[in-house]
This record gives C-alpha cells, structure tokens and sequence, in this order.
C-alpha cells in the first residue's frame, strides 16, 4: 500500500522556487495499477521519483508498505528501494558496458551464487530474451532493452514497480508489449504506477490520476 | 557481480578515457623515477668529478703568515701533527668538514733546482659518519716518492728509478703527467719520511680538507671558521672558493632543478587525472542515477570511481617505473660518462611507485567522485 498525503516538491533555481508537486494526495492500495497522466512539466516524474524514495518531499508524508519513506535518510532509503522498490526509465538507462544478463544481474548488488543467475535467467526467459543474454544493449531493438529494463527492475522481486514513460521510445508494438508485461506483474500481486503522456496502459488500469501544474486535477479536459 | 569486474568492464568499454588517465600516470611516475634514477647517478659523478678536481679547505696554523703564505704557496709555520685527530674528535656530529689530509710543505733545493717537497699521510682521518672513501690523489707509502712533470724532465728520471734525496734513496713510484701548476715542481713523499729529511718531526704546516656540503642559510666560510675556532683555535681556514662554489652549484643545480619541476609535473598530471575523471563522472550520471534507484548506497558508487583510480595507479606505476627506469639506462651512460657502469634500476622505487600512485591517483579523482556522490539522482533522472 502507499499512502501520500499532502505532498510537495519545491525546487530552488536561483532565487526562484518551483513548485514541482503542490499538496499531492493518493492512495494506492497493494496489486493496484495506477496510471499518472499529464503535460510535460506537470510534476509526474518528479512525484514517480518522490514515491520512490529518489527524492524527499519538501512537506508532506509518505507512507509504503507502512513505512514512511518520508522520514527516511539516504542509506535507509536505497536500502529500501532495493528490497521493495523496480524502476524502469524511458530511456532504458542500461549499463552500455554489461550484457543483458550482467544488467539484470546489477539490480542484485554484488551477490554472488546461482541463484541469481537462475533468477536473472528466468526473468529474461519470461521477457522472451533468452536468446540476447550475451549481448550488449547495443545489440538491441529498443523493445528488448525495454524488456531488458524490465527484468532488472523485477529481479529483487519488489512489490513496487515505478515506470516513467516506458512507452515513450517504443513502437505501439511494444509499447503494448511492455504494458502487457507491466500487468503480468500487477496480475502476480505487484503494484504498477505508470507515468505517461499516452492511454495504452489506461485499459489496465484501476486508477487514473491527472496531474498540471503540480496538482492533481479532477477534470483534466 | 564484483565492484572489480564492473570496473574493469567499464575500462574495458572507455578504453580511450582509461588509456588517457594512465598516460597521466605512467607520465608521472616515469619523469620521476627517471629523475630520481638520473640524481643517483649525477650525485656519484658529481662526487667522482669534484674529488678529482680536489680539496677546498686549508687548515694552518693561526701564526702563519699570510703575505708568505700566498707568496711560496704553504704555510712558513708548523702545528703538531695530531691536531688533526683532536680536530676530527670535537667535531663528531657537527662536522662541517670531511676528508681530512694531514701535509706538510717546504721549498727545498734539489739537484740545482728549487723544488717543493709535500708529505702527504697515509691515510685520511674521517670524521665518524663519513664514507671512507679517499680522496686524496694517490697514497704514497714509506720509501717511494712521486714526482712532478717539470722535474721528471730535468732529471731524467723514470717509473721504478731510484732518486737520492737528501741522502736518502726513494723509489720514483710515478712520474706525474702535466698539470700546468706548481704541483708540476713538486716531490711527494710519504709524511714520515718527509719530516724526518726536513727535521720536523710529528709537525705539518697544512690540513687540506673538504667542505661538507650543506643547505644550511649564511656564509658557509663564516661557518667553517666559527667552527674552526671552537674546536682548533690554534688553526684558521682557508677557503678555495672557486671549488667550492663549483661543487656547491653542481651539487644543488640538479636538486633545485627536480625541487621545482617535479611539483609542477604533479600538479599539471593531477589536473589531467581530475578532469579525465570529471568527464568519465559526467558521463556516466544517468548510470550512477539508475544505481542509486536500483539501491546502490555512496560507498559503493565511490569505490567505482576510486576503485577505478587505484587500478589506473597501479598500472602506470609500474608502466611508469618501467619506462623511467629504461629512460635513465639508456640516455644515463651518455649524460654521466664516469659513473655509466653505475647506473642501474633502484627497485625501491618500485614499491613506493606501487603505494603512492595509487593514492595520487585517488586523490586526483576525490572530487569528481564526491560529485558522483552527491549528484541528486532524482535531478539527472528527471533530465531525460
């Protein structure tokens, strides 16, 4: 479950303050599948970031799992991320030095043994990758290194998983791929929350939210 | 997957960036083990160069006359031969001098021709703490004799000759080559052998001495005689000045020369590490961003970078020394002719290359990898 109440960023550039997210409430209740949707610059990735522990929220609370993110320091929070929290980026962000085993294996930390193998393996089996274990994401369609995301952000099996964009640099194609695969996990008890400009995930999804200038808008037209 | 491996993979994959750092490095520590390697070998030849070139420092007696002095080139007064003990004795570990020559000049008339008879002792004394190696131009033993160019032609003499003098039989044991100075009329003998032909037995008239070299502020000469009159008031210096400053230069030249190059060679390849570690941090934030997002804490993304230092460090220490040591063996042998067998590689430097360039080049990456850490992921995440 993930509680956020009252949340705000607030950004200093200069002397100017911005106001990424204004007084921000949700509730996201465990296997929910959420979708953030707004302009460019109405604070969806800052607020994905936020309930991710990327960042704090200048005020506000924020609870996950009952744990209140919010008062965390930074070592507490990475730590939670890693158990509890997958993130996928649309820019894929894979390491362009690493295969597409290595990448999935890097969500782990440094554990050695089989057993992540085993689990890296599975995951990019699952994501129809079998075959691009060994490759470079340079080697890769975009679709693949999106699926390759994917399984990172799955490897440590979190309850959580964060997408930004994950669509945004892929064809309908695998948009549809990618979304198909983000509700396989909320199907298997995870919760999804995916920001994006688009409706491809909206047919999966249980809430819709919409965000402008910061705030949640009831009536986005 | 180790912080080791995904160092390497990374070098691996930025071989251009990696490559530039180590030439940083290696640049480093190759100009300084081959200026290190080249001042060994420039410190023996200076020492080799400077003992042929002789004493600078005179010590007699406090009577002597200096006017005759300068005119017949020693002292017309004696002092007791054993000052020269007691001297050495009262300067242990204050030494300002070393190498010390007990002679004792006079003019003497030689087969029709004025000649200058030197005894030289034996052997040097040496202060304690002193290496013993001589420097005295030849060691004379009882019954032999060396003798000057001019007077090996007047009297026709050879290597292995006998020669009378003053009714004492001397084997020539060297005909002295040209020198185009007043040792070129000069008789050397062994010291007992010439203060029993002048009768002045267990007296010299000379101490010839050699200035230790210190970096120590003020007049040395000043020093030397303060020094002098506390510990053999019964004696004053004489300073051969242009030696000393010949030796004074050519010793310090190449410390002074490595004292202000080497820093600016440290600082100009410490600049070069930062920035090249400055870039490879900017570079690869999205990749620090999605570690931090994947849990990586600030130890673990710091010991990416420094790790990555430390190994760039230990490869061009060794590179380094390789080609620093190469560098002094082979252009070595044709800047320092005398002491060419000399030069070889100090495989010291070796282990201190290994320790200390490490560090360097860590600590030429320390703030680009505080940037790394404390860049907010969130911000570079957003960017995209």
């Amino acid at each position: 479950m993930i509680l956020i109440e009252k949340v705000s960023k607030i950004f200093r550039v200069g002397r100017n303050e911005v106001h990424a997210i204004q007084n921000v409430n949700l509730h996201v209740l465990q296997g929910e599948f959420l979708v953030i949707r707004g302009p460019s610059g109405s604070g969806k990735s800052t607020l994905l970031l936020t309930i991710g522990g990327m960042m704090r929220p200048t005020t506000g609370r924020i609870t996950v799992n009952n744990e209140e993110l919010s008062k965390m320091n930074e070592p507490e929070r990475a730590q939670f991320r890693a158990k509890n929290i997958g993130f996928v980026f649309q820019m894929f962000h894979l390491l362009p030095y690493l295969s597409v085993l290595e990448n999935v294996l890097l969500a782990s930390g440094f554990q050695r043994g089989s057993e992540s193998r085993e689990r890296a393996r599975e995951l990019l089996k699952n994501l129809g990758l079998s075959h691009r274990e060994s490759h470079r994401p340079s080697e890769l369609s975009a679709g693949e290194k999106q699926r390759t995301a994917i399984a990172r952000a799955l490897m440590n099996r979190p309850s959580i998983l964060l997408a930004d964009e994950p669509t945004g640099n892929l064809d309908p194609e695998n948009a549809e791929e990618v979304i198909r695969h983000l509700h396989e996990f909320q199907q298997n008890g995870g919760t999804v929350i995916v920001v994006t400009h688009g409706h491809s995930a909206d047919q999966y999804a249980n809430q819709i939210v919409f965000l402008r200038g910061g705030e949640i808008v009831e009536n986005p037209s | 997957m180790s912080t080791l491996l995904l160092i390497l993979k990374e070098i691996a994959h930025r071989k251009f960036n990696f490559i530039l750092s180590l030439l940083a490095v290696v640049t480093a520590v190759a100009i300084y083990i081959a200026f290190f390697t080249s001042a060994q070998d420039s410190q023996r030849e200076t020492t080799r160069l400077m003992r042929d070139i002789g004493y600078n420092l005179r010590i007699i007696p406090k009577e002597t006359d200096m006017i005759k002095f300068w005119e017949m080139g020693f002292s017309d007064s004696t002092m007791p031969e054993d000052y020269i003990l007691r001297f050495a004795e009262k300067t242990q570990g204050e030494i300002q001098y070393r190498h010390l020559l007990a002679t004792l000049h006079q003019k003497v008339t030689w087969q029709g021709m004025e000649v200058l008879l030197t005894g030289i002792a034996a052997k040097e004394v040496v202060p304690k703490g002193v290496a013993e190696s001589s420097m005295a131009p030849f060691a004379v033993e009882p019954g032999k004799v060396y003798l000057g160019y001019e007077l090996v032609q007047k009297a026709a003499v050879k290597n292995g000759d006998t020669v009378d003098l003053f009714g004492r039989q001397f084997q020539v044991a060297s005909c002295l080559p040209e020198t185009g100075s007043d040792d070129d009329i000069r008789i050397y003998g062994h010291l007992k052998d010439i203060q029993s032909i002048v009768n002045l037995h267990d007296r010299i008239n000379e101490i010839q001495a050699l200035e230790c070299l210190c970096k120590e502020p003020g007049d040395p000469l000043e020093r030397l005689r303060g020094q002098l009159e506390t510990f053999l008031p019964e004696g004053k210096v004489i300073q051969l000045k242009a030696i000393s400053d010949a030796r004074r230069e050519q010793r310090f030249m190449l410390e002074r020369f490595f004292e202000r190059l080497l820093p600016l060679v440290l600082v100009g390849c410490a600049i070069w590490i930062g920035a090249l570690a400055f870039l490879n941090v900017r570079e690869r934030r999205f990749e620090v961003g999605v570690l931090r997002a994947l849990g990586y804490g600030s130890f673990r993304i710091a010991a990416l970078f420094l790790g990555k230092a430390v190994i760039i460090g230990l490869i061009g220490a060794a590179i380094g020394f390789l080609l620093g040591t190469g560098f002094a063996l082979i252009f070595g042998p044709e800047i320092f002719k005398v002491t060419a067998k000399a030069i070889r590689p100090i495989y010291f430097l070796l282990n201190w290359s290994l320790l200390i360039a490490p560090a360097f080049a860590a600590l030429s990456s320390f703030i680009p990898t505080v940037i790394a850490v404390t860049q907010d992921p969130a911000i570079t995440l957003r960017e995209e």
